[in-house]
């Protein structure tokens, strides 16, 4: 440290004002330069990357982890999702006395891995985040998703017609009277929803008809098993949900075109009856039978898909890693905009489980992440 | 004759009883089919199309043997089956005293296989004007095989 020469060491006969100064001077001097607590060591310096080294996008990807902000949150993000793929029970070293015989064999505890619940809203998969969510389902690299009613008609509707980019400005009424439909800067023909229509209806029927002559007492996870048998299409994630027996939860089945779907249904031929209380068991189910495992959720967006998620493992006293990617803020209290932390106070989370929210529009963050964790695992020999 | 054939009876052989009509066709005021029953379309409105699929028309109607409401929603380019209704007026002869009529025909036969009508109002006003002695003459109405008295008429004087 640094103090300045007292004037009246040098000078003794310097005005009585400027000595004051001085003094005012090396008060606001130290004040300005704190001494600080050094952060070597204890903290990552921030580093981005360089582009001189060409552009590699691996090494870009991983540069993120040190360039502050979001970029930072997703490098972690990314961290916590590679905990999660590689964590083992074998890595739990206290065995608990009154586990069974086959949980304390050693290749059985190597055998078991995290469970991971993947939620995620429509948008999304209006979105060319489908196709990103379609890999993961079929490689089986996820084990339950939970989704809203557009989450599941606009992936079976993209394998009858396409969706489009459009504008976020495209004005509603000219949209309107051309039989667009605008989902923020795509858009969705009229005509698709009304190829559903002609698909889905004699499935409606064909099921009430199992309803009353097989006694089929179908839930919504149940419908889009079937839905996902009958579009029979690789590039339908629902498609590869029913091939690779991972249920799919959508507990506001009705809130979408799927929904219209039911009610006009019922006018025709009325009776077809789903039950929500079986899967609400089927999906808590899921995480309190997860044990030993331990569970994983990585959520994007908010709404329905991220609360059910949690409140599922708020009964196994909370998941172990979650991830969130959305653009929610906290400030209005909203369940959608509210961080892990709060979470955990109610038991959804474990206090010490591995968390990070992204503050990341989804269509930019879960790609580069799932090229950086699952599909990165996937590649290497 | 069992009672179950009299529904029938009046009906001719070979003619449909309903014809096909374009959804988007039928206004308020027709006739449409539901749920197998001849109703009268109280309220027509029309969805265009959009999520929900085809443009549709939701029809509310009411069943004109039983006035109770029913609904309908069909695509607008959807055919449905329309009622043919038609309404005959007979002159009352009897009444007799389990609540059949016998009514005469235009041929100079007798029709005796209708009983009084549900609603109350109709059912007292064809009493008293038979007992008074009045000519009464009463409206028929008649589709898919069902038969009601759905108005009644004094006509001419009494003793």
């Amino acid at each position: 440290m640094v103090n300045p020469k007292t004037p009246s060491q040098n000078s003794p006969h310097l005005p009585r004002k400027k000595m004051e100064e001085d003094r005012v001077l090396s008060s606001v001097h130290s004040t300005v330069f704190k001494e600080s607590e050094s952060l070597e060591g204890k903290c990552d310096k921030i580093e981005g990357y360089d582009f001189n080294q060409g552009v590699n996008y691996p090494k870009l990807l991983r540069s993120m982890l040190t360039t502050g902000f979001q970029a930072s949150n997703l490098g972690e993000a990314i961290d916590v999702v590679n905990q999660m793929l590689d964590w083992r029970l074998a890595d739990e070293t206290t065995v608990p006395e009154d586990c069974s015989e086959e949980e304390k064999d050693p290749s059985y505890r190597e055998s078991v891995k995290c469970k991971i619940f993947l939620g995620f809203t429509s948008n999304l998969v209006s979105s060319g985040v489908r196709d990103t969510i379609r890999y993961l389902v079929q490689h089986h690299m996820v084990d339950v998703i939970v989704t809203t009613t557009g989450g599941v008609e606009e992936d079976l509707i993209k394998c009858l017609a396409p969706t489009f980019k459009g504008d976020f400005s495209l004005p509603g009424a000219y949209l309107r009277s051309k039989g667009l439909n605008r989902i923020g800067n795509l858009l969705v023909p009229n005509d698709n929803y009304c190829k559903f229509e002609d698909w889905i209806i004699p499935i409606f029927d064909q099921m009430l008809k199992e309803q009353k002559e097989e006694n089929v007492l179908w839930t919504p996870s149940k419908l889009l098993a079937r839905l996902g048998k009958e579009i029979n299409n690789e590039s339908s994630y629902l498609y590869w949900a029913y091939k690779m027996n991972i249920p799919v939860f959508c507990p506001g089945l009705t809130d979408g075109s799927l929904g219209d779907m039911l009610y006009f249904h019922s006018f025709r031929t009325s009776g077809l009856v789903i039950d929500v209380v079986q899967d609400i068991r089927a999906m808590n189910g899921e995480a309190v039978h997860a044990t030993p495992r331990k569970t994983g959720m990585i959520i994007l967006g908010g709404g329905l898909p991220k609360h059910h998620i949690c409140n599922a493992n708020m009964m196994r006293n909370g998941a172990d890693y979650a991830v969130f990617i959305n653009t929610g803020q906290e400030f209005d209290g909203s369940d959608s905009g509210a961080r892990p932390d709060e979470a955990v106070s109610w038991g959804k989370i474990r206090g010490s489980a591995k968390t990070v929210k992204v503050y990341c529009d989804a269509t930019i963050a879960f790609p580069l992440l799932v090229a950086e964790t699952f599909a990165s695992k996937r590649t290497k020999p | 004759m069992s009672d179950e054939e009299h529904h029938f009876e009046s009906s001719d052989a070979g003619a449909s009883k309903t014809y096909p009509q374009q959804a988007g066709n039928i206004r308020k005021g027709g006739h449409i089919v539901i749920k197998g029953r001849p109703c009268k379309v109280v309220e027509v409105s029309t969805s265009k199309t959009g999520k929900h699929g085809h443009a549709k028309c939701h029809f509310v109607a009411i069943d004109i043997f039983t006035a109770k409401k029913l609904e309908d929603i069909v695509p607008s380019s959807h055919n449905c089956d329309v009622p043919h209704v038609n309404r005959i007026d007979y002159q009352l002869i009897d009444i007799s005293e389990n609540g059949f009529v016998s009514l005469l025909t235009d041929s100079g036969g007798t029709k005796d296989d209708l009983k009084l009508p549900t609603d109350d109002n109709l059912s007292a006003l064809m009493k008293s004007g038979f007992e008074e002695g009045k000519d009464v003459v009463v409206s028929v109405m008649s589709s898919m095989g069902e038969e009601q008295i759905c108005a009644v008429k004094e006509v001419g004087g009494g003793k």
